[in-house]
């Protein structure tokens, strides 16, 4: 569709006269259009360019509006169309498909083009919908003078930045200071080194909070300068993650959880087999087949260890790293050999050039140079790891830029600060007074999304575009160059980054488009720049700008520091002790910048399953130790800083630590987002960005309600006893050496006395049988496919009061079950949507038959009859029925009704909703096959869910053809119901999970 | 006429003669002045205005909460995902188990010539209709979208669909409905002699009119006790299943789910039992203080009272059998689930409530067994009502912990009910003791008519006449008067 598309664009904008119409399918669109006031006339003209607005991915600048006399070739209102874009976190891009909906973007997936995300988006891409139509959007320049806030107009600013920088162009920059978050774009690099020649005396800062600058470090230590490890996890047979989450916290995440899926299906009896140590319970480590929980700073005697051994098996390191022995076995003893790594080591050793090492982003450098000694020794460099320099190879640390800014700025070097992007304010260092530094700033301008804390602190601020509304270039992890295309002009008018650069630098054009265009002529130097041009915006990707990878020399380096550390202190009993701080990512919030994102506030953590809040792990002994329960509210005191936050019970994570994630207690995050959680980042100091020892911890005495979508409530003995007893029906799992015995494990284990159904079974005798099958063996909990189908379906938020009551709306859920002692358990995800029973008891109980199955075996809600009794959802056993106890939707604000999806109705108050394996989907596929007079292809239709899972854990299809895959997967020997015993006959089935434990480590039975 | 031997009332002692029913120096006429003297009374006592102006409070509480509920949502109350019912189908169960009193005594009693029962049988019935009329309500205002509610009724519409018969809840509707209609018509029908009474008492104009038309023309004549007899006999014998099959189609809304914890076919007999069970205490509840305040006791005996004891008693202990069986068949079925939701109950986080329906249903109604706290009026006042207590606590333990805790451990939740569902329980109670306050001060509150009937003086014991209850065919006097006028 898209490439008949821009072929057909490509005609008609050739003619002038319908190029100056699509120049300007929006009119001057001034600010008092777009307030909530003047809705109606904005959504008039929207009306009006409804073709137009479908164009919006090829923006061209111009002030005139006319209304289509004739449609345009291939378009078809009501149709949707989508449009490759990617979006950009810290400095890494994922590529993603955009459906417009009548020039409304309404839903994010996966490029299946770009290598990293081939067709899946994480929760946060996809959740960067919302952002788009987020009211709390700032929607002007706004001047702070003293406690005075006056709002002014993009004019106002651009004569204010035109006088200003003209003036500081005159002085060479003498004064000017440029601080930006971590990016990718290659304009944005032109712009920069441009920068460099009209502010010669200028000065650029970097600084993103969540950085990998460790990797930087340890690579240049080895290497002399610093590399990027790219990881092939499907060329690896041993995994062995050190304090890292190659799965979820990554920027290539998406890639890595496919790859390491291929090799989790036993398909061809193998597997991969995982290690993991860290300090706090990671998605990967959910995932391992052995999980050593280690404090985080014990993680680099953990690695010692495991080179140790390495050496011990005769394993070739480098000559010149004798030395390393030596400095390595004075280190050795201080955290216990444990038989997990001196098993890992010898599956190392046993697959040289099949096995992997990594380290974490949160690991300090030299435990990433092990990883890469060992990774060398191993021969792994070239098979499972690449290198590629690092661009930007001499940008100082993050934690070094923002105090270099500080500095500058305390010795009166910085009389003009741009801000671009990010939010330091908030997310800077708690020891850098960057809040200090800004004020002495005399004019500073800050370049964001939202009037946040940093723009509070400003001078100015400006509005940002989402990414969404603008032209932009950005670099996926590997390199790979992307484009992003507006989808829509700018709902609130804000600039992007390189627009307001050029501003500041006076360039000819402010204009996007012509700066990346100009940016990617230059960049690849095509003769036929626009067939080049064209084709990346189609495609997503620029074909071949993946950076090639290397094969660094190590140089010698010196000792790694591994000696002279005291081991963590232990919490005494009582009320206080010291223990370890890990700040991490929050899974749903990143750093922050996501917070008033009221889709990522309701999801649930993969792992805590908390929402609308953040809370201190603490491992369950470390609780007991420090008195406190789920929900208590603890203080946290770090070399006079101080926190108090929600602790959190999480079996699994080492003892002795607290694990912060990053990104809650905003102050000025928006409507959705302030006040929610706890800050931790007034605990993190610019020499412990990661963690931080001897925190002082005491209970408070006071307890705060923590949103949970699981355990609603601490759960009393006869519960627990009971949960874990049915835990083994629900989730199947079996080692790879069971399962090669006896592939029927899963249904063979588990007698099912299914009673005798009385009458005979409903027969169903449509066309098509849908059914689903999710594989549980590569199912990582990512919470990819709630989102997905939150998105898809208009699902409600309901906010946190809600989900305390237990009624968030989700139609599909994660569950996340913990097996095994509390110290070291196995954890397990299952995600559960309605499993469309053949003989389903929610429809025999329905009083006026609101619920009713479809003769494909679809079991549909009619909202319309529904009168809300509930009583299906009581007869539910799997109780994934959703209910509307409100109308959830007053509240939303007129702009966000833009994000819904047209295909789906939005459910009132009173009626019962659920999953409907995406019956909107299969129906547009049943239209467009029906026209073309063509059977439905396998695979063709895709639910929300399945598209978007990283791993591919959900197949959806047609069991009436028997070589479907979801037949094939229905018929495998893995496969098996829940609940068969009650005879409901589920039409999604799971496929039992697989674990490759290494069989010296096995537990003897 | 031979004069009728007045039983001494140390005969009551007597095992060889039955009590009489009716104590003191009554009489037809002291019967009526007694019974229509409370109803004639230019103004109630003061406390039953006080009583008055406090259900009513409770009534407008009860009609903001609706308002409140019908523009907000389902969302007001404390249910989620998993307990889709709280309150509200504890509450409507409760009424209609209370509701269930009134016509066992009526029809039930009434086959099996409970001479007694026609002490107590008006007020008992009386009793049922407000009960049902507030269970009614609950299903009604339960629902999500509660202007649709009539969709539940078959009716032939435009849309052609039709409610779904397999559920349980249309039986409901069925059961519920029918068994207020029919309840409804044996009130009114026995209470028709009675407002004749009233009307021709009348002293004033509106009571004439207002008494004449209820009484629908009511002469007495033996052709309208004919009917009268035939209709009542009729309409008892309709009831009596009645009794039994709508509590059954109750707990099939339970016992037709496959929730652990509900999925039970014991339910039917054990709650017809506990609704008898809890209308047997209501009925004492209320009648107890009614009796005493308008001294009652000559009509109302402590007779009457030590048999309702009785049947409390043994209805109780057929609902500490099915506790027993409901325990006993977790075990034996070998069933995890219903194993875990029988030890979730007691032991779980709703083990209180389990506790208080144990002790309430199971242990206080022991005492029954003796007689003193039968025939101890405060006593048995106590009972009733902690039975009353442990009867809510039963239905909402079945309801809510078998719901909090089902299948699949991830998805079990806690429900906390609100102030809107604790002011809307209350509202309930109001709605029902304003009817009750009304009925007590407009309509005649005993059966005189029947009553008369168990008195010695109405001679019903030695032929040719039958009492009430006792006749079936034709009259037989009027028979013989025909064949001896030589009519056929």
């Amino acid at each position: 569709m898209g490439k008949e598309y821009w072929r057909s664009l490509d005609e008609l904008a050739d003619t002038p006269e319908f190029r100056a119409l699509v120049e300007n399918e929006f009119p001057g669109l001034s600010e008092e259009l777009l307030s909530p006031r003047t809705r109606r006339a904005f959504l008039k003209i929207m009306g009006a360019s409804l073709g137009a607005a479908g164009l919006a991915s090829c923006r061209w600048p111009k002030e005139l509006i006319l209304p289509f006399a004739h449609r345009p070739e291939g378009r078809t209102p009501g149709v949707p169309q989508q449009y490759a874009t990617a979006m950009e976190l810290g400095g890494a891009a994922v590529g993603l498909l955009v459906t417009s909906f009548d020039g409304r973007p309404i839903k994010i997936e996966g490029n299946p083009l770009h290598p990293t995300s081939k067709g899946t988006a994480t929760a946060l891409a996809q959740a960067s919908l919302l952002e788009l139509y987020d009211p709390d959007r700032s929607r002007q320049p706004i001047r702070r003078e003293g406690a005075q806030e006056l709002v002014q107009s993009w004019d106002d600013f651009t004569t204010f930045a035109g006088s200003h920088f003209a003036s500081l162009r005159a002085v060479r920059g003498k004064g000017l200071a440029v601080l930006s978050e971590e990016s990718s774009s290659p304009s944005l690099a032109r712009l920069r080194a441009r920068f460099s020649e009209v502010f010669p005396e200028g000065s650029w800062y970097k600084w993103e909070p969540v950085t990998r600058d460790s990797e930087r470090e340890g690579t240049a230590l080895l290497f002399g300068a610093p590399y990027r490890p790219h990881y092939r996890l499907d060329a690896a047979d041993v995994i062995v993650c050190l304090d890292a989450d190659p799965l979820f916290d990554h920027p290539a995440a998406l890639m890595h959880a496919r790859d390491f899926a291929a090799r989790r299906r036993a398909e061809d009896g193998t597997m991969n087999r995982l290690y993991a140590v860290e300090p706090m319970v990671s998605l990967t480590g959910a995932m391992a087949d052995h999980r050593l929980a280690a404090a985080s700073r014990d993680v680099a005697t953990v690695a010692a260890n495991l080179v140790l051994e390495l050496l011990a098996l005769r394993v070739p390191f480098a000559e010149d790293n004798r030395a390393l022995a030596a400095e390595l076995e004075s280190a050795r003893g201080r955290t216990p050999a444990s038989p997990m790594i001196a098993a890992a080591a010898r599956d190392l050793a046993n697959s040289r050039g099949k096995g992997l090492v990594l380290a974490g982003p949160r690991q300090p450098a030299r435990v990433h140079t092990l990883a890469c000694l060992a990774n060398l020794a191993l021969g792994n460099v070239g098979t499972t790891v690449g290198f590629t320099p690092e661009p930007e190879g001499a940008r100082p640390l993050h934690a070094d830029g923002i105090k270099g800014l500080t500095t500058a700025s305390g010795e009166g070097r910085v009389a003009t600060l741009l801000v671009l992007g990010g939010n330091p304010a908030y997310d800077a260092p708690a020891d850098v007074g960057f809040g200090a530094a800004l004020a002495r700033v005399g004019t500073s301008i800050h370049l964001s999304g939202y009037d946040d804390e940093t723009s509070h602190l400003c001078r100015w601020h400006v509005p940002r575009a989402h990414y969404l509304e603008t032209w932009g270039d950005v670099r996926a992890w590997d390199g790979t160059v992307s484009v992003q295309q507006p989808l829509i002009e700018a709902l609130y008018g804000g600039r992007s980054p390189i627009e307001l650069l050029a501003l500041v630098l006076g360039e000819a054009t402010t204009n996007g488009h012509e700066i990346v265009r100009y940016t990617l002529s230059e960049f690849t130097k095509a003769v036929d720049f626009e067939v080049t041009w064209r084709r990346t915006l189609h495609d997503g990707v620029l074909a071949g700008s993946a950076r090639g990878t290397v094969r660094p020399q190590p140089v010698s380096h010196g000792p790694l520091g591994l000696k002279g550390e005291a081991p963590n202190a232990v919490p005494g009993e009582g009320t206080s002790g010291s223990v370890e701080v890990v700040f991490c990512p929050d899974a749903r919030v990143h750093d922050g910048r996501f917070a008033n994102n009221a889709w990522l506030q309701e999801l649930s953590d993969p792992l805590t399953k908390i929402t609308w809040d953040n809370a201190a792990s603490l491992s369950p002994a470390t609780a007991a130790a420090v008195g406190v329960k789920h929900g208590d509210v603890i203080r946290l005191k770090r070399a006079g800083r101080e926190l108090e936050v929600a602790a959190y019970v999480m079996p699994g994570q080492a003892d002795g630590t607290a694990v912060l994630p990053l990104g809650y207690g905003r102050t000025a995050a928006g409507k959705v987002g302030t006040g929610v959680g706890f800050d931790a980042y007034v605990l993190r100091t610019s020499d412990a960005l990661h963690f931080a020892g001897a925190v002082t911890v005491e209970k408070t005495g006071r307890s705060h309600t923590l949103a949970c979508t699981h355990d609603h409530y601490a759960i009393d003995t006869v519960g627990f006893e009971e949960r874990g007893k049915r835990i083994g029906a629900l989730v199947r799992e079996g080692t790879l050496a069971e399962y090669l015995t006896n592939p029927a494990f899963a249904r063979e284990r588990f007698e099912e006395h299914v009673s005798l159904p009385l009458f005979n079974p409903q027969k169903y005798s449509g066309e098509h049988q849908w059914g689903m099958s999710i594989d549980l063996s590569v199912c990582i909990g990512c919470n990819a496919c709630v989102v997905a189908c939150q998105a898809e379906n208009n699902t409600p938020v309901v906010g946190k009061e809600q989900v305390v009551r237990g009624r968030e709306m989700h139609w599909i859920r994660v569950d996340r079950y913990f097996e095994g002692p509390p110290e070291s358990p196995g954890i397990v995800f299952q995600p559960l949507a309605c499993q469309h029973c053949e003989n389903a008891p929610c429809e025999e109980v329905c009083p006026v038959g609101a619920t009713l199955h479809s003769d494909e075996g679809l079991n549909e809600q009619v909202y319309n009859r529904c009168v809300g009794t509930r009583y299906c959802s009581n007869n539910c056993p799997y109780k994934v029925r959703r209910f509307n106890f409100f109308n959830y939707f007053k509240s939303v604000p007129e702009v966000q009704k833009m994000a819904f999806n047209p295909n789906v109705t939005v459910r009132g108050r009173g009626v019962m909703e659920k999953c409907t394996f995406c019956v909107q989907r299969i129906e547009a596929v049943k239209i467009a096959a029906g026209n073309d007079r063509r059977p439905i292809r396998d695979g063709e239709i895709v639910p929300a869910c399945a598209q978007t899972c990283p791993t591919q854990a959900i197949v959806f299809g047609d069991l009436k053809d028997p070589g479907s895959r979801v037949s094939r997967l229905h018929a495998h020997q893995r496969s098996y119901g829940i609940l068969g015993e009650l005879d409901t006959r589920p039409r999604n089935l799971y496929l039992a999970r697989l674990r490759n434990p290494s069989p010296e480590l096995e537990e003897p039975t | 006429m031979s004069t009728v031997p007045l039983p001494l009332l140390e005969a009551a002692e007597d095992p060889r003669t039955r009590p009489p029913l009716v104590l003191g120096d009554n009489d037809f006429a002291s019967v009526t002045d007694k019974v229509c003297g409370i109803v004639e009374r230019p103004r109630p006592p003061i406390a039953w205005y006080i009583a008055f102006a406090i259900s009513s409070a409770l009534t407008a509480l009860l009609v903001a909460m609706l308002g409140y509920l019908f523009l907000a949502g389902i969302g007001v109350w404390g249910l989620n995902i998993p307990v889709g019912w709280g309150f509200d189908i504890t509450n409507f169960v409760f009424w209609v188990g209370i509701g269930h009193a009134g016509t066992l005594i009526s029809a039930i009693l009434f086959l099996f010539r409970q001479k007694w029962r026609t002490g107590i049988n008006r007020f008992a019935e009386a009793m049922t209709i407000f009960a049902v009329i507030c269970a009614g309500m609950f299903p009604a205002i339960h629902t999500g979208r509660p202007w649709f509610d009539y969709w539940l009724f078959p009716y032939p519409n435009q849309m052609q669909v039709w409610p779904n018969f397999r559920s349980p809840l249309i039986w409901d509707v069925f059961a519920v409905s029918t068994y207020f209609t029919v309840s409804l018509m044996f009130w009114y029908t026995g209470m028709i002699p009675d407002l004749a009474t009233l009307r021709d008492r009348a002293t004033t104009r509106l009571r004439r009119i207002v008494y004449g038309v209820l009484s629908l023309g009511w002469r007495g004549s033996g052709r309208h006790w004919h009917r009268y007899e035939r209709v009542y006999l009729l309409l008892a014998a309709l009831a009596t299943p009645l009794v039994l099959s709508v509590h059954s189609v109750v707990s099939f809304d339970f016992a037709v789910s496959q929730l652990p914890g509900w999925h039970s076919t014991i339910f039917p007999p054990y709650f017809v039992a506990g609704a008898i069970f809890s209308g047997f205490a209501m009925v004492l509840t209320l009648l107890i203080p009614v009796r005493s305040f308008f001294h009652l006791e000559e009509l109302i005996t402590t007779r009457h009272l030590e048999n309702m004891a009785k049947i409390t008693l043994a209805t109780g202990l057929i609902v500490a059998y099915s506790y027993g069986i409901e325990f006993f068949m977790a075990w034996y079925s070998g069933n995890p689930y219903e194993k875990f939701t029988l030890a979730n109950r007691a032991l779980g986080p709703y083990a209180w409530a389990f506790w208080i329906v144990l002790f309430c249903n199971v242990v206080v109604p022991q005492a029954l067994w003796f007689k003193r706290p039968r025939t101890t009026p405060w006593m048995l006042v106590g009972i009733s009502i902690l039975i009353n207590v442990g009867m809510w606590f039963e239905r909402f333990v079945i309801i809510v912990t078998s719901l909090s805790r089902d299948f699949i451990p991830s998805s079990w939740g806690y429900y906390k009910p609100t102030w809107v569902e604790l002011c809307t329980l209350a509202g309930s109670f109001g709605l029902f003791l304003t009817l009750f306050l009304l009925f007590l001060r407009f309509g005649p509150m005993i059966a005189m008519a029947e009553i008369k009937s168990v008195m010695p003086a109405a001679g019903l014991e030695r032929g040719p006449h039958r009492g009430h209850g006792q006749y079936w065919g034709e009259i037989p006097h009027q028979h013989e008067r025909r064949q001896e006028e030589g009519q056929p």
